[in-house]
Formats: structure tokens, C-alpha cells, sequence
């Protein structure tokens, strides 16, 4: 047990609400979880020796920071401060069939229903979404009607500043045939340290498409995670950008529960310096006829460490699933590295599934090509980085999304040394 | 404008070119013909800067300057293009990113402002209807899923659009059917203008049926052992490379 977790307990303890009954249970959890270290499998790779070393206060006033506007995107921004929900959400303009509720003043109705979302689709073997749990007192419960079509996207974005602790929680509620886009955007680059767990419920037929951001950099610590739930025929588009900082970790789970569901989920991790990016996702194909696409890519230069985890696990009834992971990484030196392990798991007889994982360097030839048409060689790697990536770039569904985050991804490159 | 002078070279730690000489002026094509191994193919990617190639001796003068001493990107920059034998794929960047930024890297060199995606996209649309490539060809990544054919058309597109002013073509004619070789010789035509010049690396007389040369030179065991005017590319199509004597020719199975 670590002196950090056990202020946490300490703290979770102390605090009654309307969420204490499940704070109880992670709270006991906890008790009973071992602070992890290099011989613990989920976290093998990805030292928390940052996270022990913390000498921070937890928020107690959250200054609004502004948050820019994402040019064509259009979105309804629900922005957190240090874990604190700072957008005055009782006066946002919401379309019908859209309700937002802060978990600080969760209405009494509606309580026990967020209650039942609130660490069901998370599973409870992540440690830091247990101590989420324990101490998220701020976050949000998004709650759409059936055959609501949300055109607006949201856009949560979540800013550490320096010196601050925070925990924030999302709930999301799809209803039967109903669609929304929501982004999930971190961001911060002082000394932080953040958890930020989202849960996602789809109801039948239910269309997701989901963005999470993870933009910590530099000394800011984030780990968190995105949490699915795919009832009959609902469809999930998620993409995830990370960009590595001294400690960013997060796992993503996606939990086959209906019939007929199909997920595409796309990763893209770029890191410079010293970053480091651990990225676990598992994939539980719980029933039959499920379809997942999983496509990981990584670039890593300078110092930086990438950890790459992905399962999928095919219990025995989830006959004629089909399922793909892939895993690129292309690395630009020497001392960096990257831990990649794709792993299949299956106890039915009737599916199709394959997986892989490669780690490249630049080709020289490449390189050799460009330059010989005028490119600088700088240039050169720039392009042919953003090429590696590009594929899964042009996959995401939103135009608005993806030109906002060419210029960003492009100048991490420009950052980048190649050795 | 092209001046090589004693030019030896090797690659790990083979010798391939061994005292070459060559001289070419402003306008002229010359053609580079030989057997195999003979060190063609190596030439052009000295002259263009590949990496792995050691230049032990011999000077090459490009405009009055010292080519060798120039890194691949400002070669290119200063007008020399090499058309090469296998052009690589580059998934994941579009022909027309990759021009797009080689063109305005040209320009930059020459104190023009950059293209607009506009103006870019109506040079790269004409280039690539003279060298017979559909246009959706220019979103594809480079080279990527391109027949052999559709490679060398697009090395050919790649330099209308760069107006080098020393293009080296590296058996450019290799691996094509007599349409395709018309449209490549015709794209090279349409270049000559007096004041380009051109090397053009072939193993074959066929090409040069369509791309006449002003010299033709046989390249052998890494020197120039023979040169002469059109005619003496018609006696090699005859008579083949005997005349350099079995020590040469055994270089052809190799």
C-alpha cells in the first residue's frame, strides 16, 4: 500500500453524497488492492513512481480557464477546470431529447438511474478508476432519449493547471436508436495529476461517435479511461489521440452486451522527449454475432516510451464474431521504445478474428526519394511520419475534428529528433 | 554544366566506377548504354546524392559547382532529377502531397512564392494528363498499388512538374510495353528544349528509337570505354556488346 493511496482512502471517507453507497464498495476495493509495481501485469511497463512523488493539494477553487472553439466544429463545450465542472450547464441552449446533469446537484429523481451507470460498465480491476470512484465528486451524467439525434457535438474538455489533483467522471446514456458525438479533450502541461473515467452506455441501435483527446503533456500526469457498453445493433466509432506526458495511461473498454453491435476504435499515439503513453484496451465479445475493428498506430522518437496492450477476449457463446487488432508502431531512435502485445483470447469455435503488431523505423529509401525531389530531409520525415498516421486520421468521421488536429499533430513531428 | 572527371566509386567496398569521364553541355542528350553491372544505375545515384556510395576519387562539376559536396535535397533544388528504375511506394503520402511541397521547395530556391493548392493542382493536372495517368492517381499514396508502367509514368510526371534542368533517367524504358514506352519517350520529348539536358540510362537500343540522342556512350567496367553519335547505339542493337571482349561481357550475366 502506498502513502498516496492511502490518503485517497482517507479522503474518499470522508466525503457523503448521494454517491457514497458505491464510493463504499470501491473504498473497500481499494483496501484490498495492491499498489501496483513492475510485477503487476496491467501496469508492467509504466513505472508510478510519479504518482507516489506527488506533493499536490486537491482542487478546492476551480478558475475558469477559456477554452477555444474548435473552428466548423460547432460544438456545446462543457468545460472542467481541475475536475471542476465550470460551464454554467443550467443555461446551455440543448436540443430536444439532450439532458445534461452535473453529478455535484444530481436531481433526487434521477439519482438512483445514475447510481446504476456509475462503475457498471467499468470494470472494477482498474485501480485508478477505483480511487475515480472514491473521489470523482464532480462530473457529468448525459442522458439522450430514444431516437434522439444530437447534431451538435459535444466536446468535454477537461484542463489540469499546475500544482492541482482532480478526479472527474462522465456518464453517457444513449437511448434506444439514438446518436450523438462526444470528445473527451485533456489538457494541461504544468505538474498535475488527473483521473478521468467516462462511462457509455448504448442502447439498441444506438450510434456513437466518440473522441477522446488525451493531450497531457509534459509533467502533466492523466490516467483514465473510456468504457463501453454495446447493446443489440448499436455501432461505436471511437478515435484516440494520445500524446504522452511524464505519466499518461489509459485503458479502454469495450463490452459486446447485445447481438449484431460493431465497434471500429482507432488509435494514434505520437511521442517526443521523455513522454510516456500506455494504452490497455480489451474487448470483451460477451455474446454472438459481434463485429470489432481495432487499429493502433504509434510513433515514437527521442526518449519517449510507448506501452501498447490490446485484448480481445471471444467467450464461448460469442460464436460467428469477427474481431481485428492491429498494432503499428514506427520508431524514430534509438532510445526509444515501445512495448506492444496483442493478445487473443477465444473460447468459441465459429469466428474469425486476427491480430497483429509491428515495429518499424523510417524507411531510408523513403526518405532518399523525397529528398531527391527537393524536400528537406526534415521535411521528409515530417511527411513520413504523418503518412503512417494518416490513414486512421482520415478515418474519423468529423472534417471539423480532423483539420483542428493536423497542424497539432504535425508540429509534435517538428519537435520530434530523429536519431 | 555536367562535368565528370576521373570518378571512382564503390559501394561496400566494391568498386564500381573506375575513372569515369564525362562532359555534357547545356541541351544535349546522352545516352548511357552497357551491360549489366557495369555501373549505369550507379552513376545516376552518385549524381544524385544516395547514401552508401563512396566517391574515392574524381570530381564532378554540376553549373561550376561541386556536386558532390551538395546534400540530395539541394541537387535536386538546383535543377538535377533522377528518374529512377524502381520507384518506391510511399503509402500514406499522396503524389500530390509529395509535389505539392517538391514544387515549392523549387520555387522557394528560385525566390517564387508557393503555389495555392489551386494553382498547384492545375500544373499537376496537366502534367498528369501528358504522361497518360489518371487523375485520381494524384490522391493515391506515392507509387502505392502503381503497375511497373504507372511507376515510370509518374517518376515522368514528377519531373514536368520539377522543369530540372539535368534530367537522368534510369532505364526508364525498362519493364515496358511500346505504348507506354511512346508516352515516356514523348513526355522526354516535350522537355527538350535546348537548354535541358538529359542522361539516359538504357540497356537497350529500343528507346532511343523514339529519344534521339546527340551522344551515345558505352559504359563498361565502370569507364566510358566507347562514345560516339546515334549510330553507335544501332551497332550495339546489332552486334551486341562482344566487341568489349569476353572480359566485359561475362559482366552481363552477373
Amino acid at each position: 500500500m502506498s502513502q498516496w493511496l492511502d490518503q485517497v482512502i482517507e479522503r474518499g471517507q470522508a466525503i457523503d453524497d448521494w454517491l457514497s453507497p458505491v464510493r463504499t464498495q470501491a473504498l473497500e476495493s481499494l483496501r484490498q488492492s495492491q499498489w501496483p509495481n513492475r510485477r503487476t501485469e496491467a501496469w508492467k511497463y509504466t513505472s508510478l513512481t510519479p504518482v507516489e512523488k506527488l506533493e499536490l493539494s486537491p482542487t478546492t477553487a476551480a478558475d475558469n480557464a477559456a477554452v477555444s472553439d474548435i473552428d466548423g466544429l460547432n460544438s456545446l463545450n462543457l468545460v472542467f477546470v481541475d475536475g471542476k465542472l465550470v460551464t454554467d450547464i443550467d443555461n446551455l441552449p440543448l436540443p430536444a431529447g439532450l439532458h445534461i446533469h452535473s453529478l455535484r446537484a444530481m436531481p433526487a429523481s434521477l439519482q438512483e438511474t445514475a447510481r446504476e451507470l456509475f462503475g457498471t460498465i467499468k470494470p472494477p480491476r482498474h485501480l485508478f478508476g477505483l480511487v475515480n470512484d472514491a473521489l470523482a465528486e464532480d462530473g457529468l451524467f448525459i442522458d439522450i432519449d430514444a431516437g434522439a439525434h444530437i447534431e451538435r457535438p459535444l466536446r468535454l474538455v477537461n484542463f489540469s493547471s499546475a500544482g492541482k489533483e482532480s478526479h472527474h467522471r462522465v456518464l453517457v446514456r444513449l437511448g434506444t436508436g439514438s446518436t450523438a458525438t462526444v470528445i473527451e479533450h485533456g489538457q494541461g502541461h504544468d505538474s498535475s495529476m488527473s483521473t478521468g473515467f467516462a462511462e457509455y452506455e448504448l442502447g439498441e441501435k444506438a450510434h456513437l461517435e466518440h473522441y477522446r483527446l488525451a493531450m497531457h503533456t509534459h509533467q502533466a500526469i492523466h490516467i483514465g479511461g473510456c468504457h463501453f457498453s454495446l447493446h443489440q445493433e448499436s455501432r461505436l466509432n471511437s478515435t484516440l489521440i494520445g500524446f504522452g506526458s511524464q505519466l499518461s495511461r489509459l485503458d479502454v473498454d469495450i463490452i459486446h452486451s447485445g447481438e449484431h453491435a460493431k465497434a471500429k476504435f482507432n488509435a494514434v499515439y505520437l511521442l517526443g522527449e521523455s513522454e510516456h503513453f500506455d494504452l490497455h484496451s480489451t474487448i470483451e465479445h460477451a455474446v454472438p454475432n459481434g463485429t470489432t475493428e481495432e487499429n493502433a498506430r504509434g510513433i515514437i522518437g527521442d526518449k519517449a516510451k510507448a506501452v501498447f496492450n490490446g485484448r480481445i477476449h471471444i467467450h464461448r457463446d460469442a460464436q460467428k464474431t469477427l474481431a481485428e487488432l492491429n498494432n503499428r508502431n514506427l520508431l524514430l531512435s534509438r532510445r526509444g521504445q515501445i512495448n506492444t502485445k496483442p493478445e487473443l483470447e477465444i473460447y468459441a469455435d465459429d469466428v474469425q478474428c486476427a491480430h497483429g503488431a509491428t515495429v518499424a523505423e523510417i524507411e531510408e529509401e523513403a526518405l532518399y526519394c523525397l529528398r531527391s525531389r527537393g524536400i528537406s530531409r526534415s521535411q521528409a520525415l515530417v511527411m513520413l511520419n504523418f503518412g503512417f498516421i494518416q490513414e486512421l486520421v482520415n478515418q474519423m468521421p468529423n472534417q471539423a475534428l480532423a483539420q483542428w488536429l493536423q497542424p497539432q499533430l504535425r508540429d509534435r513531428f517538428v519537435e520530434m529528433e530523429v536519431k | 554544366m555536367l562535368k565528370i572527371e576521373n570518378l571512382h566509386a564503390s559501394v561496400e567496398e566494391k568498386n564500381i566506377l573506375k575513372g569515369l569521364n564525362l562532359n555534357i553541355q547545356p541541351g544535349e542528350v546522352h545516352a548511357i548504354m552497357g551491360p549489366n553491372g557495369a555501373g549505369k544505375s550507379t552513376l545516376g545515384y552518385i549524381l544524385s546524392g544516395r547514401e552508401g556510395y563512396e566517391v574515392s576519387e574524381g570530381s564532378v562539376e554540376f553549373n561550376g559547382e561541386d556536386l558532390l559536396d551538395m546534400d540530395v535535397e539541394e541537387r535536386a533544388r538546383k535543377g538535377l532529377f533522377l528518374a529512377f528504375q524502381y520507384p518506391v511506394e510511399i503509402p500514406g503520402v499522396s503524389n500530390m502531397e509529395f509535389m505539392k511541397e517538391a514544387v515549392n521547395a523549387m520555387r522557394e530556391q528560385r525566390g517564387e512564392t508557393p503555389l495555392s493548392a489551386a494553382e498547384f493542382l492545375k500544373k499537376a493536372k496537366e502534367a498528369c494528363k501528358q504522361v497518360q495517368l489518371p487523375l485520381d492517381f494524384l490522391k493515391r499514396g506515392v507509387n502505392e498499388g502503381f503497375s511497373g508502367g504507372e511507376k515510370k509514368r509518374n517518376e515522368l510526371m514528377q519531373m514536368i512538374l520539377l522543369e530540372p534542368t539535368l534530367c537522368i533517367l534510369d532505364e526508364s524504358d525498362s519493364g515496358l510495353d511500346i505504348d507506354a514506352l511512346q508516352v515516356v519517350a514523348n513526355g522526354v520529348n516535350s522537355q527538350r528544349d535546348g537548354k535541358r539536358s538529359f542522361i539516359v540510362i538504357t540497356h537497350y537500343q529500343r528507346l532511343l528509337d523514339y529519344i534521339e540522342p546527340d551522344h551515345v556512350h558505352i559504359l563498361a567496367k565502370g569507364k566510358v570505354v566507347k562514345s560516339g553519335d546515334a549510330s553507335l547505339a544501332k551497332a550495339v542493337e546489332k552486334e551486341g556488346y562482344a566487341f568489349l571482349g569476353q572480359d566485359n561481357t561475362e559482366e552481363a550475366g552477373a
